[in-house]
């Protein structure tokens, strides 16, 4: 557990950095993963989904899960938002475990998965209105988000005029409308291009600097995981564990020239070392492509 | 070496025949330099898989029905096309001829032929079409009379008050069926549970044909309304129950995911997102059952006491009023397509988020 939070001897923080990261770590934890083990009935003989992963996090950080394709990641955040039932361990959230779906765990997904019959507006007020929250006041509730994600314009809207960036913004208004404790996102802008993925980017950071929100990221992208998160989790795959949990040394707020900077770099080479490792034997066993047939005949 | 092979300044294709995929990559590279102009408007009628202008769709929608009019109008008004009867007008010596009858062309030529040989008079007559398939004026005629025309005997209905029988049988059939089918639908889409007790059974039930449950449904409902109503009943309920599960298994699982972790309980997610996200394609499989209602009128009208269209198609069939029957069978689809362009424009106002999805 306290393992977790030492800094990687590679990186220097600044000084205001690491008061940040020890006011962080002074803080309550929201959510208590301890040893959670994941494996599909029927491959008990493979090596788990998920071997053994416990991590904290705290209130309103900014955690981002990274990991080659396979590792179990979005299979974890699953298991955290009680979508897929865990084999072994436990997930505690504000100190209750979890046993299922609930408003407290709110998800973003990769797929746009708006409600087509409902206007922008009533989408965000489904989560209020669930919870059997008045008419009224769940559409000044959902106005108020939307005018968050910057869509006050929109809100008569249905969802398949909008577009995909539009989309997975309604969808953090729609999560963030429950208050939830956590906010799982599972690669909500993997499917954007990468221009409207950089505003996303920004857009969430400018969100959750305002909202008591705690955020827990899915990614495949480095650069978004660096750009984003106050630590980032590194998990390996065959079977899923993490390989090492890593403070980002780069201050906020974040802007995109950041990316250039040592800190970020140094985060990005350590990262590539642990998700791609070099590995010359691997390249080397690559079969050889060539263009047969007119290799062989420029033979002279 | 392998630039040699691929040279961009001659752009041409190595002339080694067994050069072939460098051939066939070159060839490729110089064609898209002399395409062709494409053509102008939106492209040509045959195209795959693309749509059509509105002002084509619309021809071609009328050439849906011209079409199959005009082929009609052919076969009737143009004698050589087919007519193989003849109507008699003078029966000369052929005994068995009368006025007016109609004989096949090969007999009416053998029996000429006969009385030629003997030296009797040969019969007159002229070409026709057999009498069920009567010309389209006539049919487009009957349409009016039809409604005019009193009935034959005292107290059989007029085919206004038939043909609004025939829509009260469905409309009853078909009500019974969307209030327990629609409910049952849903659920076995919904709930396991309820699929793997109900469907089989369902399964089961859809093979036996609607009209084989006629006898009983006489001998259990008497011989009036009733029996009608059951058979269409069971001729589109077991269908509904099947399809409508099917529809409801199509929502995608992320949306109901995504409902719960916003909060939605097991009857939230089927009240609020089961059903609303369903609802458009439950409305179209429910304008396609509607369709099946009308199969099953026809045998649904002739068990017990013969009643509606169908009753007014078998008797004007067993009086030789063709042109009668024609018009009714137009009437039948003229209604079932009336009904579904209306159901199809309320579904826009219903659903308002399909719009986009024609």
């Amino acid at each position: 557990m306290e393992e977790a939070l030492v800094l990687p001897d590679y990186l220097d923080l600044s000084p205001e950095l690491r008061k940040r990261f020890e006011s962080i770590a002074a803080r309550e934890t929201i959510l208590e993963v301890s040893h959670l083990r994941k494996e599909f009935p029927g491959m008990e003989n493979r090596p788990p989904i998920l071997g053994d992963i416990s991590f904290e996090v705290k209130r309103r950080e900014f955690i981002c899960v990274i990991g080659a394709s396979g590792c179990g990641k979005s299979t974890m955040l699953r298991m955290l938002g009680g979508l897929e039932p865990c084999t072994a361990g436990e997930v505690r959230v504000s100190g209750k475990s979890v046993h299922g779906p609930g408003a407290d765990r709110g998800m973003v997904f990769q797929e746009y998965t708006l409600f087509p019959w409902l206007t922008v507006k009533k989408n965000v007020m489904f989560g209020p209105r669930m919870a059997g929250q008045g008419r009224d006041s769940s559409e000044a509730e959902a106005l108020q988000w939307l005018e968050m994600v910057g869509l006050a314009d929109r809100v008569d809207a249905y969802p398949n005029q909008l577009s995909g960036g539009m989309k997975q913004r309604v969808a953090i208004a729609r999560a963030l409308a429950n208050y939830p404790d956590i906010l799982l996102m599972d690669e909500p802008f993997g499917a954007l291009d990468a221009q409207t993925r950089s505003q996303m980017q920004r857009h969430l950071l400018q969100i959750w600097r305002n909202v008591d929100v705690t955020i827990l990221f899915v990614t495949h992208d480095l650069d978004e995981a660096i750009f984003l998160a106050d630590r980032i989790v590194v998990l390996g795959a065959h079977p899923g564990r993490i390989l090492e949990i890593i403070q980002v040394p780069v201050d906020r707020p974040r802007s995109q020239a950041q990316a250039l900077s040592p800190h970020f770099l140094a985060v990005k080479k350590r990262l590539e070392q642990l998700i791609h490792p070099e590995d010359p034997d691997a390249v080397k066993s690559l079969p050889m492509i060539r263009m047969a047939r007119v290799g062989t005949e420029a033979e002279p | 070496m392998i630039v040699k092979h691929l040279s961009p300044v001659t752009g041409l294709p190595h002339a080694d025949p067994s050069n072939s995929a460098v051939t066939h990559a070159a060839s490729k590279s110089m064609s898209t330099t002399t395409q062709k102009t494409p053509r102008r408007g939106n492209g040509g009628w045959l195209q795959v898989r693309k749509p059509l202008s509105r002002k084509k769709s619309l021809w071609l929608a009328q050439g849906a029905f011209l079409l199959p009019l005009l082929l009609w109008c052919a076969i009737s008004y143009v004698p050589f096309l087919w007519h193989p009867m003849i109507t008699v007008q003078n029966p000369g010596s052929v005994d068995y001829f009368q006025p007016g009858m109609q004989v096949d062309r090969a007999e009416f030529k053998e029996q000429n032929q006969k009385q030629i040989d003997h030296g009797g008079l040969p019969a007159t007559g002229t070409r026709e079409n057999p009498v069920y398939l009567p010309a389209p004026h006539r049919v487009a005629k009957a349409l009016v009379t039809a409604f005019l025309t009193p009935p034959i005997r005292d107290g059989e209905p007029w085919l206004h008050e038939s043909l609004g029988h025939s829509i009260r049988i469905i409309f009853l059939g078909f009500l019974f069926s969307a209030v327990l089918g629609i409910p049952l639908g849903l659920l076995c889409g919904t709930f396991a549970l309820v699929s793997k007790l109900g469907e089989p059974f369902v399964d089961f039930v859809r093979y036996m044909p609607a009209p084989a449950f006629g006898a009983l449904s006489v001998a259990i409902l008497g011989i009036d309304d009733a029996p009608k109503v059951a058979i269409i009943f069971v001729g589109t309920f077991f269908q509904m129950v099947l399809v409508l599960a099917n529809t409801t298994r199509s929502l995608p699982i992320p949306l109901l995911e995504a409902a719960q972790t916003l909060g939605a309980g097991r009857r939230q997610l089927l009240m609020n997102v089961v059903v609303p996200g369903v609802l458009p394609m439950l409305y179209r499989d429910m304008r396609i059952l509607l369709g099946w209602a009308w199969t099953y009128l026809i045998v649904a009208e002739l068990i017990g006491a013969s009643s509606g269209i169908s009753f007014f198609i078998y008797q004007q069939a067993k009086y030789r009023n063709y042109d009668n029957v024609y018009a009714a069978i137009i009437l039948i689809g003229l209604i079932g397509l009336g009904t579904d362009l209306i159901l199809k424009g309320l579904g826009r106002v219903f659903f308002p988020w399909e719009k986009d999805k024609g």
